[in-house]
């Protein structure tokens, strides 16, 4: 692939060593082992970069889209469930439902399709490609452009970032907030029914601290915990999702890189895909730690 | 409890669950048919190109045209032929998938939460590693391990979503294996292998049977998310993923095209939950084990 079709076989076996592909495969992949420990995952097949600057540089991206999404969705889950719970005997109810069952059966990439025709395409209320508009010029300090177009001052920079990373974060959202709001509703239902509920209601405790203190501390435990498993769903999200609003991520990397058969990529990527859910795990079930000391760890 | 569900079960299961199951129990029916006569529906081949008629809309707008009822594409290619074609893909994905990654994972699942010790160890720390990665991310990884086609399609969604078949078979086990009709299984003679497919089994049967349901809208999912990126079926093979990516690149003068492959994957994985939630209403009565499947 990487010769010319009438290579000979000599350049083909000094390719192989080139590549190191004449070790064993043991072997190879203890040094590729050994290499990412000092922090070089190799070259790109593809480009011959660095795949680590590779990553870097699209890393800003993913990180950005994916907190930005968790916000709108956890904040979206949370408080859907929260109203669907405290009006349930009303009509709202049941039209909350109602949206998240049509939610739920829509994969985030096809949101992310239908939010780029409706408001991007059939409004044109919102930008739908890249990171920023290119008239823009932005100074580049962390690679996080949200941050980058803060710290130079520069608001109106900022907004046009953000609206662009509106829409997709907005088509992630969707994918994890119809669950939220499903699992803490559900927890709230069993919390009413327990006795401490029971009790600071006897208390004459108003209705609305009851909710927000009493049950809410404990029904958020659940929550959190289904955000950690959802957590791999939401990054694995983000690969089509930067492929759609042409984001330059780390999905967009593992995607062209896969197309180009770039194994060096292609690992790289995977593994930072991995640490990445790891570090999620890790933070909810802190966060669960605080919230709930008898938790434990 | 029985492992075959008697007549007169599914007549209850089907009064008490009502227009859930039937609604998705239809659309899915529809699917198959749809699938099987395919040929015999499509007004076109589904790859037969008319290159004098590209991009028409579907044949209420203007300028459509009744011979391409939902119009055609950038190659003058019927969209309801593909669509139609392409729910053979979706068909078979969504008997197979389900099924291979329920035996692999219910197996594995069993073993680990009857038999705990070094075994349990071994299953779930290989679930865990899987599960670090992202399964849109894993899916991708094995394609590309696998070389791409139809077998390796169904191969890679059942690899990557047997874990959770495993973790919810297991918790669940490990709930039921102290309970009194195991010991007198285990006393009456019934070896390990006898109690876990005949005792244990029947009784995980409910919750297997909700997760083989979401587990159809994950495959339909999958299958979608890869040949949306050119990483399943071939080309010449209608898939309606492939569908939407080949009309986002028209998107700007053909919109109206990514409608139809969008709604038949929203509609199947609609029809799959309405299986889901409908099933989990038939059997609430039943146990108390209630919702904890909701993963």
């Amino acid at each position: 692939m990487l010769l010319p079709p009438n290579g000979s076989a000599d350049e083909l076996q000094r390719l192989r060593a080139a590549l190191g592909l004449d070790q064993p495969l043991l072997q190879q992949f203890l040094i590729w082992l050994k290499n990412l420990l000092h922090g070089n995952a190799g070259l790109s097949i593809r480009s011959g970069e660095e795949v680590s600057t590779l990553i870097l540089s699209a890393l800003p991206v993913t990180l950005q889209l994916v907190t930005l999404a968790i916000l709108i969705g956890a904040g979206a889950g949370f408080i859907s469930g929260v109203l669907a719970f405290r009006y349930r005997f009303t009509p709202v109810r049941n039209s909350l439902e109602v949206t998240n069952a049509m939610a739920l059966s829509v994969p985030e990439f096809l949101w992310g399709i239908l939010l780029m025709l409706v408001f991007g395409i059939g409004l044109r209320v919102s930008p739908f490609f890249g990171e920023v508009d290119p008239r823009l010029m932005v100074e580049q300090q962390t690679g996080f452009l949200l941050i980058d177009t803060l710290l130079s001052g520069n608001p109106a920079a900022f907004l046009n970032v953000l609206s662009h990373y509106l829409l997709p974060s907005l088509a992630l959202a969707l994918a994890i907030a119809p669950t939220l709001m499903r699992i803490l509703y559900s927890s709230l239902n069993q919390i009413y029914a327990s006795e401490y509920m029971r009790s600071a209601r006897l208390r004459g405790l108003p209705e609305r601290r009851l909710l927000l203190v009493h049950a809410l501390r404990n029904a958020v435990l659940p929550a959190l915990n289904l955000m950690s498993v959802q957590a791999g769903m939401l990054i694995g999200g983000t690969l089509l999702i930067e492929k759609i609003y042409g984001l330059q991520g780390i999905g967009s990397l593992m995607i062209d890189a896969i197309n180009n058969q770039d194994l060096p990529v292609i690992q790289a990527v995977a593994l930072v895909y991995a640490i990445c859910v790891l570090m999620i795990n890790q933070a909810t079930e802190w966060l669960q730690h605080v919230l709930d000391p008898r938790a434990g760890v | 409890m029985t492992i075959s569900i008697s007549m007169n079960g599914i007549s209850t299961t089907l009064r008490r669950a009502g227009w859930r199951l039937l609604l998705g129990g239809g659309i899915y029916i529809t699917l198959f048919i749809v699938a099987l006569l395919a040929p015999q529906l499509a007004p076109h081949a589904a790859d037969t190109q008319h290159l004098e008629q590209t991009l028409l809309p579907p044949f209420w707008m203007d300028g459509g045209h009744t011979d391409y009822l939902l119009g055609t594409d950038v190659l003058g290619r019927d969209i309801l032929s593909q669509l139609i074609y392409g729910a053979r893909v979706t068909a078979i994905v969504v008997v197979l998938a389900p099924l291979g990654a329920a035996l692999t994972g219910s197996c594995l699942g069993l073993m680990a939460g009857y038999l705990r010790g070094w075994t349990e160890k071994v299953i779930m720390t290989l679930v865990e590693i899987w599960m670090a990665f992202p399964s849109v991310v894993l899916a991708m990884l094995l394609m590309v391990a696998l070389m791409p086609g139809f077998t390796s399609v169904i191969l890679a969604i059942i690899l990557v979503d047997w874990t959770r078949f495993c973790r919810v078979i297991r918790g669940e086990v490990i709930t039921w294996r102290d309970r009194d009709f195991v010991k007198a299984a285990r006393l009456s003679g019934a070896s390990h292998l006898s109690v876990m497919v005949s005792d244990l089994l029947p009784v995980v049967r409910p919750t297997l049977m909700v997760l083989i349901t979401l587990e159809m809208a994950t495959a339909i999912m999958a299958e979608s998310i890869l040949s949306f990126v050119g990483m399943s079926v071939g080309p010449d093979t209608p898939s309606w993923g492939a569908m939407i990516a080949r009309s986002l690149n028209t998107v700007f003068s053909a919109p109206w095209q990514l409608v139809p492959p969008m709604a038949a994957i929203v509609i199947t994985i609609f029809a799959a939950m309405m299986l889901g939630t409908g099933l989990r209403f038939s059997r609430r009565e039943q146990t108390a084990t209630g919702d904890e499947v909701l993963v």
